[in-house]
This record gives structure tokens, sequence and C-alpha cells, in this order.
């Protein structure tokens, strides 16, 4: 039996060779037929993602499994590209390697953001995939619904994911949601086009916002962004209305002085009946004139108290790593184990069924030398025979079992092999 | 399993939740599930010998709900801890026990000072001494909700405002929820103890035609009547002045609203002012209610 992964992450590989490996989603179908096709034998799962492309290949029969080389070669083939642009970018995991690998992934303990919970999602996606295409089987079936289910307790048992890091996801989840019940009544404007405020936005539109408003000095530039994110652009002149009737404010302009002083805010602020006003302040010079965060209402934060906000959640993230990592640890062993004990059940059968063999004759001939026996004497002796076959295994069984907790126990098979005379 | 329920008492189910709260208080310092689990089980179990014991009152005394102060104030706490898990079950990462089962633990004790004497309220009485206690009960809770929803808006926008990241799995809902809790209890609490308060009158004339006029010098009618003022302000201000619904200010109406509960029903459990209608005291009126003295 042979488990491997190969693939490249954000790890190992920069952004321009990761672009050139992914897989669409039809893409990943494609793939995935033709992995049948090339290696009939093996099993294969193919995740990709902005920051993994990796193939999950798993057969009983080791020489059925693809090498490394031979993975390589299929996905140069299919993007079309020379092997050694790729091969040193592809990185191998195999057996117990490759498990934790896969568990390490989906409990979002390998992602750029560590705890991001879309990629669990993505993982499950990958395995629907691959079972929709006849590609999975129930060795990359064992191992997936494994991972999700670690990924599960990662995230029940530890509080890594409660944790965000990243400066749009604290400013969303942590501080907007904490304003806001719900965000599809809410009006969101963005001022400017700064990259960071997209990110928000992309955060805001997975809560539900809908309506959103984007103002910037350059009309042609708001559109843009607008027509990005089906939202509407509006000249710089409205800005006063806009700030009046918004729920929530991004700011990312490039502007040297603040776009609204505190005592513009007052000339609004009547207006807005001292209804909450969330303010992201993502630009550096600031937009918002930091004393109109003492209004009645508003919760305005900069970069700078965000930043705080996510250090304070990354050192309390490290502290819960190592939880994480102990449980992604004994699944993997747990795992393991079953998959080696897994290994021995042909031998287990055969074994059984070389000792069913002696004892079916030695109660043929014991029963015909006693005829008188009723059937109830008859079915005593003959479970009295099954207890004691099953005695004399369960020593050799126990011995395998705990073998295969430590690794393949392939000597002990050649030995029980030997020994009973079990042929292949 | 008659035995059990018969010795089942106020410690009981007391103890049950002060312990749930002493857990749900441990959260705030270190975070663990099993502490989390063991809160709830108190709770639930604490639920479970309250209910009980209120049903064993109910058949083995042959007694109503709410014919005296002592069961008026066990029939709150436990309505309160229904709301509490409901309110859980909405926002299960919220700690609303910290907040919640102090007042819960509060009624209890009030309960073991309260007296268990049944209201005297004969013959036609009975259905508005029932109007006047559900409807004080219904205004007493709405008032009490309203003051934990004020106090975590408080604390929420404290944290917000001080740029706070939020204690993972002990958090708490957001301030546009916890805004329309305290707007709506405004106008239930209001209305109930408006009803209740009425009730009352209406029931004073019915028990004793004769009387020339109420008792306004009695200390519970007039810190009753006070509350009902407030209330009565808090509603109309709320509803005609439009920041009102804003902010903080929604939360300080219910704050302070609780503090005239509080002082009303101080005065009404530890005050012996004949008021709440014991035998002993036949001009029963503005005390919660009856549904009706079996004893």
């Amino acid at each position: 039996m042979k488990l491997q992964m190969i693939g490249c992450s954000h790890h190992n590989s920069p952004l321009s060779v990761r672009e050139r490996l992914a897989f669409s989603p039809v893409q990943i179908g494609l793939a995935l037929d033709g992995l049948r096709e090339r290696f009939p034998l093996s099993e294969a799962v193919l995740l990709s993602t902005c920051n993994r492309v990796e193939i999950y290949t798993a057969s009983e029969d080791p020489e059925g499994t693809p090498s490394h080389e031979q993975v390589a070669q299929f996905v140069a083939d299919f993007h079309q590209l020379p092997i050694y642009e790729i091969f040193d970018d592809l990185f191998e995991r195999t057996g117990d390697d490759a498990v934790r690998h896969l568990f390490t992934v989906a409990a979002s303990l390998d992602s750029m953001v560590v705890g991001e919970p879309q990629i669990l999602s993505q993982v499950k996606a990958a395995y629907e995939l691959a079972k929709d295409r006849q590609s999975a089987g129930p060795l990359t079936h064992g191992i997936f619904q494994t991972a999700v289910r670690v990924a599960k307790r990662v995230a029940t048992e530890t509080t890594l994911h409660q944790r965000r890091v990243s400066i749009p996801s604290v400013a969303v989840g942590d501080f907007a949601r904490a304003i806001f019940e719900r965000f599809d009544d809410k009006k969101v404007l963005i001022l400017g086009a700064g990259e960071m405020g997209e990110e928000t936005l992309r955060y805001l539109q997975d809560e539900g916002a809908h309506d959103i408003t984007v103002i910037n000095r350059s009309f042609e530039r708001a559109r843009e962004l607008a027509q990005r994110w089906q939202g509407q652009a509006r000249p710089w002149e409205q800005l006063p209305a806009h700030l009046t009737s918004a729920d929530l404010v991004i700011g990312t302009t490039g502007a040297t002085e603040p776009i609204v002083t505190l005592a513009q805010y007052k000339q609004i602020e009547a207006a807005r009946y001292q209804r909450p006003l969330f303010i992201l302040d993502l630009a550096v010079p600031r937009d918002f004139d930091p004393a109109i965060g003492d209004r009645l209402g508003v919760y305005l934060y900069s970069i700078d108290d965000l930043q705080a906000a996510c250090q304070k959640n990354r050192h309390d993230r490290d502290q819960e790593l190592p939880a994480a990592i102990h449980i992604v640890e004994h699944e993997t062993a747990r795992f393991m184990a079953d998959l080696h004990h897994r290994a021995t059940a042909p031998i287990i059968r055969r074994l059984r069924e070389g000792w069913q063999q002696p004892k079916d004759d030695e109660l043929r001939r014991l029963f015909n030398k006693l005829p008188e026996l009723d059937e109830t004497s008859r079915r005593e002796i003959a479970q009295s025979f099954d207890r004691l076959v099953n005695k004399l295994l369960h020593p050799p069984l126990e011995s395998l079992r705990s073998e295969a907790e430590k690794g393949p126990p392939h000597g002990l098979l050649d030995a029980l092999k030997r020994l009973f005379q079990l042929k292949d | 399993m008659g035995w059990f329920i018969a010795h089942i008492s106020l410690v009981c189910f007391g103890a049950s939740y002060a312990v749930a709260w002493a857990l749900e208080l441990s959260q705030l310092v270190r975070r663990n599930k099993a502490g989390q689990f063991l809160s709830f089980g108190f709770v639930v179990a604490g639920l479970l010998a309250h209910t009980l014991y209120l049903g064993y009152r109910v058949v083995e005394n042959s007694v109503s709900p709410l014919s005296s102060s002592f069961d008026w104030c066990l029939v709150a706490a436990w309505l309160l801890v229904g709301a509490y898990l409901y309110l859980s079950w909405y926002y299960p990462r919220a700690a609303l026990g910290v907040y919640m089962l102090p007042l819960v633990v509060a009624l209890v004790v009030a309960a073991a000072f309260a007296d268990r004497t049944p209201f005297d309220t004969p013959g036609a009485s009975r259905v508005w001494g029932a109007v006047h206690g559900i409807a004080l009960l219904i205004g007493t809770l709405a008032v009490a909700v309203g003051f934990v929803a004020g106090v975590m808006y408080l604390v929420q926008a404290r944290r917000l405002k001080r740029k706070l990241p939020p204690m993972p799995g002990i958090g708490l809902p957001s301030l546009e929820w916890l805004e329309k809790v305290n707007s709506r209890v405004i106008i239930l609490s209001a209305l109930m103890v408006g009803v209740g308060f009425l009730a009352g009158i209406i029931l004073k004339l019915v028990a004793q035609p004769g009387a020339a006029q109420l008792p306004w010098s009695d200390p519970v009618i007039w810190s009753s009547a006070l509350m009902l003022g407030w209330l009565v302000a808090a509603a109309l201000f709320n509803g005609i002045y439009r920041p009102s619904r804003r902010g903080r200010k929604v939360a300080y109406l219910t704050v302070v609203s609780f503090v005239f509960l509080v002082v009303a029903l101080c005065v009404l459990l530890l005050v012996n002012t004949g008021h709440v209608g014991q035998k002993s005291h036949p001009q029963a009126l503005l005390a919660p209610g009856t549904l009706g003295d079996r004893s």
C-alpha cells in the first residue's frame, strides 16, 4: 500500500509558479480523468487553491502508484510546460508524512493565514469532485474523511479559528460584526480604490453586504471598482451626502491630508441621528480625523488599531498551535495504525481459513465416531472447537495488531506466512 | 420518587444556579469546554429541580403558581432561566450566563425571604388578581431582560470604543441586536406594568367596594407608581425622540428602569406594609397576584 502527495504550496513556490500550475475547476475534472487513464491502478485527488496545488495518489499495490517524476510529467504535460521548469517546485510527501500533511492542510495549519476557514471546504470539494470523477477510492476516502474530522476537532478543541490575523478579517469579524447584526440592509461606502479596501469588501460581501457605493477623486477608477463589486460609483462632491447615509465606511485613498475632518463630520452628525457608523480607515496617512472616533455612535479603526488586535490574535493563536499540532499528530498515528492493520487483513483471513479446514475435518471425524451425540451436544462441541481456535489465534493476531501500530508489520507478516505456510 | 421531589429545597436549585454562575465567571479567566458543559449542566439540573419544586407545590399544597410573594419570585426566576437557555441557544458563544444568572440567583434568594402566606383574594377579585400578578410578572421579566441587554450593550460598546479584540468564546451579541432588544423591552415593560397597575386598582375597587380612595401612602403603591411613571416616560422618550433609540441612551434607560424595579421589589418584599394581602391584612392591592387560593 502506498500513499503520497506531490505538489507545491506558498511555502516553497512563489505566486508566479503557483499560477502556472493551478487548475481551474473544469481543468481539475479533466486532470482527474487523465490521471485515471494514465495510472489506472491508483486513486487520485487533486486539490488546487490559490495557495497550493497538490495531487494525492494512493494504491494498495505500491507498483500501481505513480512516481514523483511521473506525476511531475503529468502536470507538465497538462499545462504544456517543460518538466524541468516545474520539477524543482514540486515536493513529495509519502506514507504518514502525506497523511500528516493533508490533516495539517485541512485543519488550516498550513495556510498562509493560519486558521482561515475556507481551506476545509476546498479540501471537501476536491474529494467530492474526485469521487464524482471516479478517481477516488477506498484509500483516499478514508484519508479525506479523516482529514475533515481532524479539521473539525482542531476547530472545536482549540480557539485557533476564532483568532483572526489579517487586518480586513479582524475589522469585519471582530469589530463590524460586533456592531451590526446583519449586513444585507447596510450601506457600505468605499473611499478610494486601495487593495486592502477590496479585500475588506470581499469579507463584507461574504457577510451579505450588497449596497456598495464607491467614491474616488477619479470617477473612472470609482466606476471600475464599482463594476467589479456590483456597486455604484458616485462623484467626489457627493461624499457628505453618502457619509450621512452610510453604515460602514472604508477609507483607502492616497490623500496626504484627512479627507474628513472633525468639523466636516460635525456638519453631517445631526442628520445621522446617532446611528452607528463603522469607519475603517486603511489609508496611510489617515483619511479620517481620529477625533471623529470620539463622537457618539462612531467606531473608528485605523490600521494601527487593528494591527494591535491582529498582533494579539497572532500571539494567542501561536499559543494554541501546539494543541492543534498534537491533535494532528495523534490522529495521524491513529490513522496509520488503522491503515497498517487493514493491510494485515488478507493474512489474517488466510490464517483463519487455514485453521478452519482442520477444525472442520476433526469435528466431522469426531461426529462420525460418536453418532449417538444429540444436536445440543454437537453444537456445544462445535462451539468449544471454535473457542479453541480463537484462543490459539488470539496471541499472533494481537502481536500483529500491536506491531501495526508502530508501522507496516512486514517482518511479522513474513514470519506468519512462513510458519503457517500461507501462500499469496 | 415522591419522597425525592418532596425533599427538593430552594438550596438545591439556588446552589445549582450559583455554581453555574461561578463557572461562567471562571470562563472569563480561562475558557474551557469542560467548564462550559458543566455550567450548562448545572443550569439544566437547577431548572429541573426548580420545575419539580414548583410542580410539587401546586399538586401537594393545592396552591396556584402565583399565589404568594414566595411563589411569584420563584416563577419569575424560573422564567428567567428559560429565557437564559433560549438566548444561549440563539447566541451560543455569548457570555449570557455572567449577566443573567446573578438575577436568577437574586430572585431565588428573594424568594427565601418572601412571604409564603397565600394572598387573600376571594370571589371576583381572583380574575383581577391573576391579571395583576401575570402582567407584573411579565413586566418584571421584561425589565430584567432589558437590564441585562443594556449592561451587555455598554460593555460591548466600551470594548469597541477601546478597540479591544473580543475574548474568544465569550463574546457578546451585536450592538444592533442588543439595541433592538432594549427598545422592545422598554415598550413591553411599560405596557405590562401599566396593565398590572391598572388591574391592581380594579382589584382594590372590587375587593373593597366601599373604599373611598386608594391608599397612596402605601410604599408599595408609590414605588410601583414611580416605576410605572419612569417606564412610560422612557417608552415615550424612546418613541418620540429619535436619537434616544440609538446607542447608549436606550441602554441607560433600561438600566435605570431596573433600578426602579429593584426599589419596588425591595419595598414589596422587605417592608411590612400589609399590602400583599395576607389573610391578616385584608386590603390586598398592588401585590404580585393570584391565580386562586385553594388552601
